[in-house]
């Protein structure tokens, strides 16, 4: 407890923040006795209150004493909406009780993501029954947006990943005379893994967090909000035309990006390592099976998938403003970074044992 | 049939209780509005009046009580009689809320689409008759980005508009205007309400807005209808915060005295009355 540090003349609000804010225990109180202070500006006011509110995140009680009746006016001249958010008490959580809310987060989080799959999929599968089709045309927008505008980055980046890969397998392969088996490498390898993953990668970071950022706006700007009161379902209007456009542009972009990368191991092989050229596009078709060709497939779907749930789910979740589409237009694209790669984990050991 | 629907009321907000998590905000609201009248929602920043308005077109579900839009609950309709009743139901926010990634014509043509399944063409005419209403004809084309705060106000009345219904509701309309603009937009729901056989709720905490258009005055206190009636009922009770409202003595110093007083521990040097 800090009572009776007592302030003189003039406010001194920065050290005094400085003192409140970093010295203090959260869970204590501090006292700030104002009784030195003759007056004080508006502006001082709003600092202090601030100060409130700043300490009431980190669990600090502000209070104050031996406030002037001149220096009262200052603070009653405030917004009456900074005033009633600095004296509202914090509810200020138990442990268990900090466990339970979390727990109870978790379970909001999991119950609105479920809700949200289910409207998704009764805008697909339900409703164009009952004459409420699927939006096409805005689908169509947004595959442009995701797909055609992807191109050159997904083919210029599997390229430089083929011939990366190329480079790196004939270090090891050429010891052994055995270069021509890049084609293999560099064939399974892409298909496989490499183009699903990367092309995931650049959706979730171009596409991803563009979705986020774009409807994390309108629910801010309420255009959301307008939407429903005019009874035009966000979910037929935005979510399921975006979540749909990456299920579609995704896995074209890996096949792209399939293409790409077999042709820079295909530059590195035939152009540096002076592999024969016939030889090598018959390597690689011999190499590559139907089934490494749809298991990469199957992934990029179930990529464009994850990252449509996590940057829809993100977008429509914002809070805080602006601020909060940062922070949330970042989260979007971690999280959906993470969900592919895990999911790549699980789904590559599943195939380990039953393929 | 008008006599009819002139005395049963097109709007009824009853018992209303509103909370975010805990906090309650609204503590039993009831109200109404009827067609050819407009009702004004008073109340100090944050006294919920958004937050009724969001209640009525069913954006939040309420704690308990109901709303009856023409009869009709629309918290427990069924969702095609819910989209039915918003149908007929026109809102503008605080902000505008037009869809930013449109120009003012799609943005008011989007609903006419959706609903009156019209073709492209008639819903384009249409939309341009709107904004033709509110004086916007020439930035039909614009984005909303690029026109001033006043014209994006009146092109989300417009949208608002759109399907010709029989209930609006302005957030906040003329506020954060210049007096003129404020003014036009005050004239311009005067104008709505002689041409439309609407009702018309709108929130606003300009006195010269209230005077100019209001028939009916609801004030919103603390989570309860603090007053309600005819403009010159509300304007001439006694209650020390109508008083303070209408009399506009500096803002209801009354209450930032009571809050201010919270973050006190020794309850200070009170000035015995604060003016
Ligand atoms: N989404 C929300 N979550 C939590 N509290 C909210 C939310 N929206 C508004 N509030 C709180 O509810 C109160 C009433 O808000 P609002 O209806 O917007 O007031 P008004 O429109 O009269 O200024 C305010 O104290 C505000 O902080
Ligand atoms: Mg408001």
């Amino acid at each position: 407890m800090l009572t009776n540090n007592h302030i003189s003349g003039a406010l001194a609000l920065a050290p005094l923040r400085e003192q409140v804010l970093k010295r203090a225990e959260p869970g204590s109180r501090v006292v700030v006795n104002l009784s030195g202070v003759q007056k004080l500006s508006g502006l001082d006011a709003a600092a202090l209150l601030r100060l409130v509110i700043e300490g009431k995140e980190k669990g600090i009680e502000v209070r104050f004493s031996g406030l002037s009746a001149e220096a009262r006016q200052a603070f009653t001249g405030l917004d009456a909406s900074l005033l009633e958010h600095a004296a509202t008490p914090t509810e200020s959580l138990s442990p268990i009780e900090e466990v339970g809310e979390q727990t109870l987060d978790l379970l909001a989080t999991a119950r609105r993501l479920l809700e949200m799959i289910g409207e998704i999929t009764y805008w697909f599968f339900i409703a164009p029954w009952h004459g409420k089709g699927v939006k096409w045309e805005r689908t169509g927008e947004q595959i442009v947006k995701i797909g055609l505008d992807g191109v050159p980055i997904v083919s210029f980046l599997s390229f430089l990943i083929g011939a990366v890969l190329a480079l790196n397998a004939a270090s090891q392969l050429r010891q052994f005379g055995a270069s021509i088996y890049i084609a293999n490498l560099v064939g399974v390898s892409m298909t496989r893994e490499m183009a699903p993953l990367l092309t995931a990668i650049i959706a979730a970071g171009r596409s991803g967090s563009a979705i986020t950022a774009e409807l994390g706006t309108m629910v801010v700007s309420e255009e959301i909000d307008a939407m429903r009161t005019m009874a035009l379902s966000p979910g037929r209007f935005l979510l399921l035309p975006r979540v749909l456009a990456l299920l579609c542009a995704v896995p074209c972009l890996t096949v792209l990006s399939n293409l790409a990368g077999i042709f820079g191991g295909y530059w590195v092989g035939v152009i540096v390592l002076g592999l024969g050229s016939r030889n090598y596009l018959q390597q690689t078709s011999q190499a590559l099976l139907i089934s490494d060709l749809v298991t990469g497939m199957v992934k990029s779907t179930m990529f464009a998938l994850l990252i449509g749930l996590v940057s829809c789910y993100r977008g429509f979740y914002v809070h805080g403003g602006a601020e909060g589409v940062g922070t949330n237009t970042t989260a979007s694209v971690v999280t959906s970074i993470v969900l592919c790669i895990l999911a790549d984990a699980v789904f590559t050991t599943i195939f380990f044992y039953f393929d | 049939m008008t006599t009819e629907r002139d005395s049963s009321p097109y709007v009824q907000v009853e018992n209303l209780v509103a909370r975010y998590g805990n906090r309650t905000i609204l503590d039993g609201v009831s109200c109404s509005a009827r067609r050819g009248e407009i009702t004004v929602i008073l109340g100090g920043s944050g006294s919920g009046k958004t937050t009724l308005l969001r209640h009525i077109v069913g954006l939040l579900t309420p704690a308990a009580g109901r709303v009856l839009i023409d009869g009709r609950d629309i918290h427990r309709a069924s969702e095609e009689e819910q989209e039915a009743i918003l149908r007929n139901v026109g809102m503008s926010f605080q902000g505008g809320a037009l869809f930013n990634s449109m120009t003012l014509e799609e943005n008011i043509a989007l609903p006419i689409i959706e609903h009156a399944h019209a073709n492209r063409e008639t819903a384009y005419t249409l939309a341009r008759m709107k904004l033709a209403l509110v004086g916007l004809e020439r930035a039909a084309q614009s984005l909303p980005a690029e026109i001033s705060g006043g014209m994006k106000k009146r092109a989300a009345v417009a949208r608002a508009l759109a399907l010709d219904p029989g209930l609006l509701l302005f957030d906040e309309l003329s506020a954060g205007l210049d007096p003129v603009t404020a003014r036009e937009l005050d004239e311009l729901v005067l104008r709505l309400k002689a041409q439309f056989d609407v009702a018309i709720l709108v929130v606003t905490h300009e006195l010269s807005s209230i005077q100019m258009i209001a028939d009916r005055a609801i004030m919103l206190h603390a989570g309860k209808v603090l007053a309600a009636g005819t403009l010159d009922e509300v304007r001439s009770m006694d209650h020390p915060h109508v008083r303070a409202f209408f009399d506009r003595r500096p803002r209801s110093t009354v209450v930032q005295h009571g809050l201010l007083d919270a973050l006190l521990v020794d309850g200070g040097d009170h000035g015995e009355n604060p003016a």
